[in-house]
């Protein structure tokens, strides 16, 4: 390219620049996403600010809700609840998606059948799938537990402040799972087979052959997908809306569901617009922090 | 051709009439004149019941059609609603301290000139005015039906055992214990929906609780810790019948929600059940022929203490910007025609709010209804906390094994925490 070899005096060229349709097409998505996303933001930053309780009248009463926010126990135990649930469903998640896909990705029978079943539950309605695992935790595990005398398992774990968070973890990860398969078959087929068949020349075992090629090469999508499943367990509410409604208690109320119940059932829509504002910025410097990491570590190898 | 006068005719002669877009996303409003009004419906087990009044009504009044809104979670969907500005025509809503709230907001439209307004039993309108209005002197829901929320018990079990229906706690704990005895569930329980346990906290709360408890702890606002009154100091008491009642329920209660709860009590699964008159009708929905009887919660050893809570269990409103008025109101004034309203209270087993009502004549509610008669009624409440606070979920989690101690000291907590965060609007 002539540009490469151009002396310090050189200006870009014009048709390095992109020609302006390319913005102007740009424009349609930018203008919907203003629109639909950047002026509720916005919106809802304004009214953080305010007493507006979603509906009547409303004053602004400056930064306390902000303050108010920081003597709140019940959304110090929610954060809890969220952090603890987001890291296991994560770690869980990743580890079981990566293995169904190295699984998928081998030469077995089956595998396209096999792949598209895996792919089902990303489909389905999370309500409706939380409603029927609501079913399967309270009557059918409890009822199964009895017949074969495990005793432990015969009242449901859902109805224990102790063990109900766990019930989510399981929906949850069954339904992530599927989305993470994908983005881990994707990046599964694009190694070269000619390193395995190196490898298998050199005598290496296959879990040398994992740790050495298989998750070094993939690094990139364990990186979007640690990212996305943190990200999108952070926001968790409909798995828990389905399963337990934030109960036994108040043991498994997310930050999310706090924000809904909060905001629109308590009437307390400025408050806890305040407390989404904050909860927003939290996720997305984690967002920011774990993409640096895992990015850092990608480069490493 | 001739069709007969429906929806049927009317949907062809709206295409037959310039089917233009519009006109048929409009329903063919325009082109009939007929008014269509949003009418958003609370209860889930009256949805058949207000479906026929409709029909009644559309029938009388040609030139308006009422379609019933439905929604699971009805005060969540009437909030979201709000928020976005949408505000249904006519509504019914629980008439609870939610009701109060959006009341004093200025949602509803006032419907004190509403001759049928002066028919209402004082008891009732003043319970309905002492949640709240927008203005003094209005009047912002008309009481459409009252419910009462006392012990239900299975007449035919009790007389099977010989026990009596108690009139004193102690009475109430040896009965239990009777039941227990003798193999049968004293109380089917229903903790995995959390607000079954608020109609025994209503009560007991209610019937033990110092006089003006409330009043006096929102005078004191965040100061609850040091203040004259507080959960701690005076429902210790309360909390611990409740729990002693809950812990005569059924193994697994903790799995078991109140649709559950409904069908067990109706095959005769338990001797008592700790629910209002609104659970009658979907308990006969599952056995018609169970032998409901009723009785109030006997807080104390002294029966001449025993009262009843009783709520307006279906409030009728008309949204404040509603853009048909006049149809509106004519929509509530046939709701509340006596004949409508007592087949209302006939149908769901409720208690007419009307003076010139009858009074009840349903064999479930007789041990309740003397205590209307002799104005026994204490209001519900729960309806004096802020809804931000979660009291089901506290319930439940004490219910499931927590503490009193912690509980009250929760409650305490939370409504300091609410007082000291609620700031309230400059009135000009």
């Amino acid at each position: 390219m002539s540009t490469h070899v151009s002396g310090p005096r050189t200006r870009m060229r014009p048709e390095r620049r992109a020609p302006r349709v390319f913005y102007l097409m740009v424009l349609p998505a930018l203008a919907l996403f203003a629109v639909f996303h950047t002026v509720p933001l916005l919106t809802g930053m304004f009214f953080s600010l305010t007493n507006y309780a979603g509906y009547g009248e409303w004053s602004f009463v400056g930064l306390r809700n902000y303050v108010n926010l920081f003597g709140d126990d019940r959304i110090y135990g929610a954060y809890g609840f969220t952090f603890l649930f987001a890291i296991v469903s994560t770690v869980a998640v990743n580890i079981i998606a990566l293995s169904i896909a190295i699984a998928l990705n081998g030469r077995i029978r089956f595998k396209t059948g096999f792949r598209g079943i895996f792919f089902i539950p990303n489909i389905l309605s999370i309500l409706i799938v939380g409603y029927v695992f609501n079913y399967l935790f309270s009557n059918s595990v409890p009822a199964i537990a009895d017949a074969l005398g495990i005793t432990s398992l015969t009242t449901s774990i859902l109805a224990s402040a102790d063990t109900a968070w766990i019930g989510v973890v399981i929906l949850s990860v069954w339904q992530a799972a599927a989305f993470n398969i994908i983005i881990y078959l994707a990046g599964l087929q694009t190694i070269p087979t000619e390193l395995y068949e190196a490898a298998a020349l050199d005598g290496a075992s296959p879990w040398k052959q994992f740790t050495s090629i298989t998750f070094p090469m993939i690094g990139a999508f364990f990186t979007i997908n640690m990212v996305l499943s943190l990200k999108n367990f952070l926001q968790v509410f409909d798995q828990i809306v389905s399963l337990t409604a934030g109960g036994p208690g108040t043991s498994t109320e997310s930050i999310s569901l706090l924000i809904y119940r909060g905001g629109f059932q308590g009437g307390e829509y400025g408050y806890q617009t305040a407390n989404a504002v904050i909860y927003l910025f939290v996720i997305i410097a984690i967002s920011f922090i774990q993409l640096r990491v895992l990015q850092r570590r990608e480069a490493s190898f | 051709m001739k069709l007969p006068p429906g929806p049927a005719r009317r949907a062809l002669r709206c295409v037959a009439g310039g089917a233009s877009l519009a006109l048929v996303l409009s329903g063919c409003s325009a082109s009939e004149d007929v008014v269509t009004l949003d009418f958003f419906q609370f209860k889930p087990e009256a949805v058949a019941n207000f479906s026929a009044i409709i029909d009644e009504f559309e029938a009388e009044n040609p030139g308006i059609r009422v379609v019933q809104n439905h929604v699971p979670d009805a005060d969540t969907a009437i909030r979201t609603l709000l928020v976005k500005d949408k505000t249904p025509d006519v509504l019914t809503l629980n008439t609870n301290g939610r009701y109060g709230e959006l009341a004093q907001a200025c949602v509803f439209a006032d419907l004190s000139d509403l001759p049928v307004v002066e028919q209402v039993r004082p008891a009732v309108s003043g319970i309905v005015e002492d949640l709240g209005s927008c203005a003094d002197g209005e009047v912002n829901a008309v009481p459409f039906s009252s419910n009462a929320s006392g012990i239900l018990y299975n007449r035919d079990i009790f007389a099977q055992y010989g026990v009596e229906v108690p009139t004193t706690w102690d009475e109430l704990i040896a009965a239990a214990e009777t039941f227990e005895a003798a193999g049968v569930t004293p109380f089917y329980t229903t903790i995995k929906d959390a607000w079954t346990m608020g109609p025994a906290f209503v009560n007991l709360g209610g019937a033990l609780q110092p006089e003006d408890f409330f009043d006096r702890l929102r005078a004191e606002g965040p100061d609850v810790a040091s203040g004259e009154v507080s959960f701690s100091k005076d429902y210790p008491e309360a909390m611990e019948k409740l729990t002693t009642l809950y812990g005569y329920g059924q193994d697994g209660a903790a799995g078991r929600d109140y649709n559950a709860g409904n069908a067990a009590f109706a095959s005769g699964e338990s001797a008592m059940y700790l629910q209002g008159s609104y659970a009658i009708p979907a308990i006969r929905a599952v056995n018609p022929d169970v032998n409901i009887g009723s009785f109030p919660y006997p807080a104390t050893n002294s029966p001449e203490k025993t009262v009843v809570v009783s709520g307006v269990d279906v409030g009728v409103s008309i949204g404040r910007d509603t853009e048909h008025p006049e149809e509106a109101r004519r929509f509530v004034e046939f709701l509340m025609s006596p004949d409508v309203v007592e087949r209302y209270a006939q149908e769901q087993s409720a208690f007419s709010p009307l003076a010139t009502g009858a009074d009840t004549t349903d064999p479930a509610l007789a041990g309740l209804a003397p205590y209307f008669e002799d104005n026994r009624i204490i209001g519900f409440i729960d309806h004096q906390l802020p809804a931000s606070l979660p009291l089901p979920q506290y319930l439940q989690a004490l219910v499931l094994g927590g503490r009193t101690e912690d509980f009250l000291a929760t409650m305490d907590r939370e409504w300091s925490k609410i007082a000291a965060r609620t700031i309230p609007n400059e009135k000009d």
